[in-house]
């Protein structure tokens, strides 16, 4: 009843609380940016400032000239560009079986799957890096796009197949009268009406791998195909650390997801939430 | 597809057993590029690092693609001797328990509030993601630069606060310290995930249900603790256990802010493991602490859904 009695003082104490979390929040974020815009003057004065009071492009432009920061970036959107196609098709099909064809062994290998899905990745990295080492796969984009779709195929699997379950049965009985069948029937009727799911998977594994470093770290080791993380963490963060630099990367590194967020995140929102709540 | 009786009955040559067995046939056909990616990838991986634990494997058995020889746990009792399994097993609880507790109070408190649609409650929930989607080194370098010692912005206000007494404040440089500056960048994270889950969990409850109790003079504590929670277990369940998990397996964030130091004060099973396959090359010692890790991840969360579940009865 306290809101009855204080309307005014619940009113604050909520607007309060929002002002702290979200500075909380989003203050790093702006930090990150006025700091890729300062010189490295500016930053390292005593009392720092909040706004750059001179606006400075040297950090990004250091990194576009470099050489090095372009092609980690390029790695990266062909990994994780990859490992999104990849993830989607597998997860498109084998969704559609767990959602319409229901046998004993479902069970078993959706046990199997979120099991998979718990294990840490480096307990994983130690043998997969001898195995992949004795078919010739390491130091190759090949072997970390099949490794880091492994990770998220699980998720992205259940989270299909909760998008298959929202679509009637009775179209797959009509195509199957009318003589489709049944990879037409998945191709032509079903998979058109599970668009935003794919695109749920599709975004959501392109955010997941573009995340990836431990796959990277241990499986590739020449710098011509280290991605962005791996390449932050090895080229820019040393001893002496340049933190215009290192922040101009960092907004680099974190805009297209950003971006990517606001854009789709109406899909997004919805897998994430169908994957997580489904009771 | 039980419902298909029909269909196949119009047509006489597809035998009613046949189809099932057909179903089969394509149902599997589907199913097989997942599941030999999860097989190759993940099983046959984690079975073999088991098996490495218990076997002395190192650079030589790598590049000469020799098996292991068995060691009689040696890797086990190395590690346990040296007292670096028992510490690592307990900054690794410190963390995952802060870190949980804290992602989920905080979470829930955010979610509270943006489920009473505030002015600009659907821009905050947006925005609100922001951390979430920033990769996780990126998130550890903005935070390994607010922490950065000399120059960075904890230092400057806690100097403020301390009146100019303390100047030089490394929050990663001290032993006790160090585990909050990765605890905090983790939270900063992980809340944005855990405030959508709880809030969508929160659609389900049901707002006559929140109407009567008011009306019968049940506090908003009250109100919270005997409606709200009850009806968003499921939800929590899920969100706190994937919290759990994200958290046992953090990486990134340690290898950017502190790289397990100083003087071990960080170092998590995670860290250990990865130290020892990677950077001593000792792949049998490092599969021995994954293998410990496994087990006590799996154990902690089964334990967290054991006792959830119980509750519920």
């Amino acid at each position: 009843m306290k809101h009855k009695r204080h309307p005014h003082a619940a009113a604050v104490c909520k607007a309060v609380a929002i002002a702290i979390l979200f500075l909380f929040l989003l203050f790093p974020v702006y930090w990150m940016l006025a700091t890729s815009l300062k010189t490295n003057v500016e930053s390292y004065r005593i009392v720092p400032s909040l706004w750059p009071e001179r606006l400075s492009l040297d950090g990004y432009r250091t990194l576009l000239r470099d050489g090095k920061f372009l092609v980690y970036y390029r790695n990266n959107l062909a990994v994780s560009a990859m490992a999104a196609a990849l993830i989607c098709a597998v997860s498109i099909f084998a969704g559609y079986a767990l959602s319409r064809f229901r046998f004993r062994w479902n069970v078993i290998l959706l046990a199997t799957f979120s099991f998979s899905q718990m294990m840490p990745v480096i307990s994983r990295l130690i043998s997969l890096y001898g195995i992949l080492r004795r078919l010739g796969m390491t130091d190759s984009h090949l072997g970390l796009v099949l490794a880091v779709s492994a990770t998220q195929v699980p998720f992205a699997v259940s989270l299909m197949a909760s998008f298959f379950d929202g679509i009637p049965r009775d179209l797959e009985e009509a195509a199957w009268v009318d003589g489709c069948g049944r990879m037409k029937t998945l191709l032509r009727i079903i998979m058109p009406l599970v668009v935003p799911g794919i695109l749920a998977v599709g975004i959501y594994s392109f955010l997941m791998t573009w995340d990836d470093y431990l796959h990277a770290i241990t499986l590739v080791r020449s710098p011509a195909l280290w991605t962005l993380s791996q390449g932050l963490k090895l080229t820019y963060l040393g001893e002496v650390s340049d933190w215009q630099l290192i922040n101009a990367a960092s907004i680099l590194g974190a805009l297209p997801m950003i971006v990517i967020f606001f854009f789709f995140q109406k899909y997004m929102v919805k897998g994430l939430v169908a994957g997580a709540v489904k009771g | 597809m039980r419902s298909s009786i029909s269909a196949a009955g119009r047509r006489p040559f597809w035998d009613l057993r046949s189809r099932k067995r057909q179903d089969l046939l394509f149902c599997l056909c589907l199913l097989l590029p997942a599941v030999v990616l999860c097989v190759a990838f993940i099983l046959i991986p984690i079975v073999d690092s088991v098996a490495m634990s218990f076997t002395t494997y190192k650079i030589a058995n790598l590049t000469k693609n020799r098996p292991g020889e068995w060691n009689d746990f040696a890797n086990y009792t190395r590690l346990w001797k040296a007292g670096k399994l028992q510490s690592a097993i307990g900054i690794t609880a410190r963390f995952v328990g802060i870190t949980v507790a804290l992602t989920f109070v905080v979470g829930m408190t955010l979610a509270l509030i943006l489920n009473t649609q505030p002015r600009g409650a659907r821009f905050l929930r947006s925005v609100m993601m922001i951390p979430w989607v920033i990769p996780t080194v990126i998130a550890g370098l903005l935070w390994a630069w607010i922490y950065a010692n000399p120059y960075g912005l904890v230092q400057y206000l806690v100097s403020v606060f301390t009146g100019g007494r303390v100047t030089d404040f490394g929050m990663l440089n001290i032993k006790g310290t160090a585990l909050w500056g990765v605890i905090i960048a983790g939270l900063w994270k992980q809340v944005p995930l855990m405030t959508l889950l709880l809030l969508a969990g929160m659609q389900n409850v049901p707002d006559d249900l929140l109407e009567a109790a008011e009306i019968d003079g049940a506090g908003y504590l009250t109100r919270l603790i005997h409606i709200l929670i009850p009806y968003m277990r499921s939800v929590i369940a899920v969100s706190v256990s994937m919290c759990i998990i994200e958290n046992f397996k953090q990486y990134p964030l340690f290898a950017t802010l502190t790289n397990g130091g100083p003087v071990g004060a960080t170092t998590t099973l995670a860290v250990l493991s990865y130290d020892e396959a990677f950077v001593n090359n000792n792949y049998g010692s490092g599969a021995a602490v994954t293998t410990v890790w496994l087990l006590v991840m799996v154990v902690v969360v089964l334990l967290f859904n054991l006792v959830f579940r119980r509750e519920k009865d």
